[in-house]
């Protein structure tokens, strides 16, 4: 389907002349996990350190600034749609929970495509990154425009937006999350009964939480993505989490900590997964990202 | 901070038309020229009526940076119509007691919420819920605390004047009687012509799309705040509201994951959102015998879904005006905001004993993001002090939103009020 859109909107652009020598392109991205195909209903064994079964609460993220790569290699911009709901200038939220099952304050709208344009021409390759880019990341949500304006992936005003939001839930029992057992006596951060993945930019030097910051932050935590071997029309681009948290238990959270990891820099939860981002958390150096591939 | 001339071409939605386009961007040029107190906006991205989109023009009691709320397709917001929309909120002769307005319950000075436990309704009857603040009322996807299927303020106003359980206006089987009732009154005689040139009785059309049309005006955003965030003025807000905002968006205490945004809620639609978000949390206050199970008569979403983990899952309130609208949750059962604070520190809250006993930090189906957080006392009184910060007075006195009839008028002779 994916392939015969591709190849009208090439047509279409062919028929209307050299004043419009844009071809419509559509990129397909497919939420999974561990391989298998991502629902709100569906529970995911052998997740995380502890091979833990999992059902999830949310699958979203933002990925910016597509640019397919011309076979004389090239780095061109896709055009994305500016479709007033979930492409913005060069960014886009990809929405894969539907509000139902786990994802129990999702939302029914999905999105799981790039719409846009690119000069006409051959291409292989595709490259673009997980993130908001700075210049729209620290603006007010309340006046931003959509997909910006979604409460959902509001973070802190300083750090900006949340980036990528894959919420983990250990089942413990049939149709019942780790909640109630994991949770220790009395106050404080006890066992998660959901184990967040969050990203986003830290360290974003501001005097107050609602100050943008006047320079980049100090960990803008961006993820970027090359995949070489991308064929408009043939390719799939495929988002899986398994592999990035593969290093975490996802029934344990240090205490003091954000449930999951955050991204916070106090937060050990993080160590074993943002390197698995690409990203260098403290100590720990980026490996490659295994977040996003492609078939 | 994008420029703005790139969110002027962006503002407008690929798919309309080039006119409609240039309509929004035009609206989003007014919005950014005009005082900060009196913008305007068309409706031209949301509806496309048959009428010129001038005609739509209506000036919201609201400053640029947030986008008005949504308004439905049948609806063009005028003045007439919210005036009519003011003086039924404020008459208890929509009642069936003649005591009993929408104002018996929601009362300005408290930012359109009563103070009570629960509500009183019509001869005297008490209710099963806090009665909620309806500043910003109109950003809301649904109204009420748990029920979904309520998605406007039109047909939300039906349930205070005809539902039975509870009564709230007690109005059930006796709609000729009402409808009777406001057309003798000499100002609805000229006021429902007015808003409703084509349809100019009183009836159930009419009464609830101008009690929305009001509420929809009743917009909060000009909290100390609101005042140090976006008019620059630092000293609006106190040291300790400044540290207490350090706190609330400070991941160690999570505050702002689902009260998020303008509204400091993850339930919020307006005119520029491309689809509503809701947000319903079990928060632990209650774990009845370790079960999960909340209170009969508040099992919340559950009660509308039938879904079972859907116990106790309330709509995340608004923060704004938070101070004054005490007391606190579904049910009213908690008095003060350090009590709600030291509710979430602990995880839920525990009932040590009596018929609702149990460890609502235990609750199965508590949110995820109700971890429970460490907090001293002296935090505890900043964070008290930033949600202090939240209150708008201006919104709490303004007379635009009072109550528009005369002493003695039997619209207000015989109401009952909250307060004195």
């Amino acid at each position: 389907m994916h392939m015969k859109r591709f190849l009208l909107g090439a047509t279409a652009a062919l028929v209307a002349g050299p004043a419009l020598a844009d071809m419509t392109i559509e990129i397909p991205f497919v939420a999974e996990i561990a391989g298998a195909p991502f629902a709100c209903s569906g529970s995911y064994p052998g997740l995380g350190s502890t091979a833990t079964t999992v059902q999830l609460l949310d699958f979203r993220l933002f990925v910016s600034a597509p640019h397919l790569i011309a076979v004389d290699g090239t780095r061109v911009p896709v055009a994305l749609d500016q479709d007033g709901a979930w492409q913005i200038d060069t960014i886009a939220l990809l929405d894969f929970e539907d509000g139902t099952g786990s994802c129990v304050n999702g939302t029914p709208q999905v999105n799981a495509t790039l719409r846009g344009t690119v000069p006409e021409g051959a291409y292989r390759g595709l490259e673009f990154e997980v993130g908001v880019p700075f210049d729209w990341n620290h603006g007010d949500p309340a006046s931003a425009p959509a997909p910006l304006n979604l409460t959902a992936m509001f973070w802190n005003w300083r750090g900006g937006y949340k980036f990528l939001k894959i919420e983990f839930a250990p089942v413990m029992a049939a149709g019942m999350n780790a909640a109630a057992k994991a949770h220790t006596e009395g106050a404080g951060h006890g066992g998660p009964g959901g184990w967040m993945l969050h990203l986003g930019s830290t360290m974003c030097a501001a005097p107050e939480p609602t100050t943008p910051p006047g320079e980049p932050c100090a960990n803008p935590n961006r993820v970027a993505v090359t995949l070489p071997d991308f064929v408009p029309g043939t390719s799939i681009v495929v988002i899986d989490p398994a592999a990035v948290v593969a290093g975490a238990d996802l029934t344990q959270n240090t205490p003091e900590t954000s449930p999951g990891c955050m991204s916070f820099p106090n937060d050990p939860d993080c160590n074993a997964v943002l390197p698995r981002l690409g990203l260098a958390f403290n100590a720990f150096p980026a490996e490659g990202q295994q977040l996003v591939a492609m078939r | 901070m994008p420029p703005f001339a790139r969110l002027a071409r962006v503002a407008g939605r690929g798919a309309f038309p080039a006119l409609l386009l240039s309509l929004a961007a035009l609206s989003i040029l007014a919005a950014v020229l005009l005082p900060r107190d009196a913008a305007t906006a068309t409706q031209a991205p949301r509806a496309a009526p048959a009428r010129p989109a001038v005609l739509d023009a209506f000036r919201w009691p609201m400053p640029a940076w947030m986008p008005p709320p949504p308004v439905p397709d049948d609806i063009a917001m005028t003045p007439d119509l919210v005036d009519l929309g003011r003086h039924l909120f404020y008459d208890a002769r929509l009642s069936a007691d003649g005591r009993t307005a929408c104002a018996s319950c929601h009362q300005q000075e408290l930012a359109f919420s009563d103070g009570r436990q629960v509500a009183v309704g019509a001869h005297g009857t008490v209710g099963h819920r806090n009665s909620p603040s309806l500043a910003n009322v109109g950003y809301m996807p649904t109204l009420t605390w748990a029920n979904p299927h309520v998605t406007s303020l039109e047909f939300q106003a039906l349930l205070p004047m005809f539902g039975t359980e509870p009564v709230e206006m007690g109005l059930a089987g006796h709609e000729a009687a009402l409808f009777a009732r406001l057309a003798a009154d000499p100002y609805y005689a000229k006021a429902f012509p007015a808003a409703f040139p084509d349809r100019p009785a009183p009836d159930l059309y009419t009464i609830t799309r101008a009690l929305g049309a009001f509420q929809r005006t009743l917009i909060s955003l000009n909290s100390p705040y609101d005042r140090a965030t976006y008019a620059g003025e630092t000293d609006a807000m106190s040291d300790a509201a400044r540290r207490g905002q350090a706190l609330f968006f400070d991941h160690r205490l999570e505050c702002y994951h689902c009260h998020a945004g303008a509204l400091f809620s993850d339930n919020l639609q307006t005119s520029r959102s491309p689809f509503p978000e809701t947000g319903f949390h079990n928060t632990g206050l209650y774990n009845i015998g370790g079960t999960g199970a909340y209170p009969a008569g508040g099992h919340g979403l559950a009660e509308f879904t039938g879904v079972p983990s859907d116990m106790g899952r309330f709509r995340t309130p608004s923060l704004r005006n938070v101070a004054v609208t005490a007391p606190y949750m579904h049910d009213g059962a908690i008095a003060t905001l350090e009590e709600v604070i030291r509710h979430y520190a602990a995880g839920g809250r525990t009932i040590p004993d009596g018929p609702h006993a149990g460890a609502g930090h235990r609750n199965p189906y508590r949110d995820s993001l109700i971890a429970g957080f460490d907090i001293s006392d002296a935090e505890i009184t900043d964070l008290v002090a930033f949600l202090e910060s939240l209150t708008d007075q201006d919104f709490l006195t303004d007379p635009t939103f009072s109550d528009p009839w005369p002493d003695g008028h039997p619209a207000r002779a015989n109401r009952v009020m909250p307060l004195n």
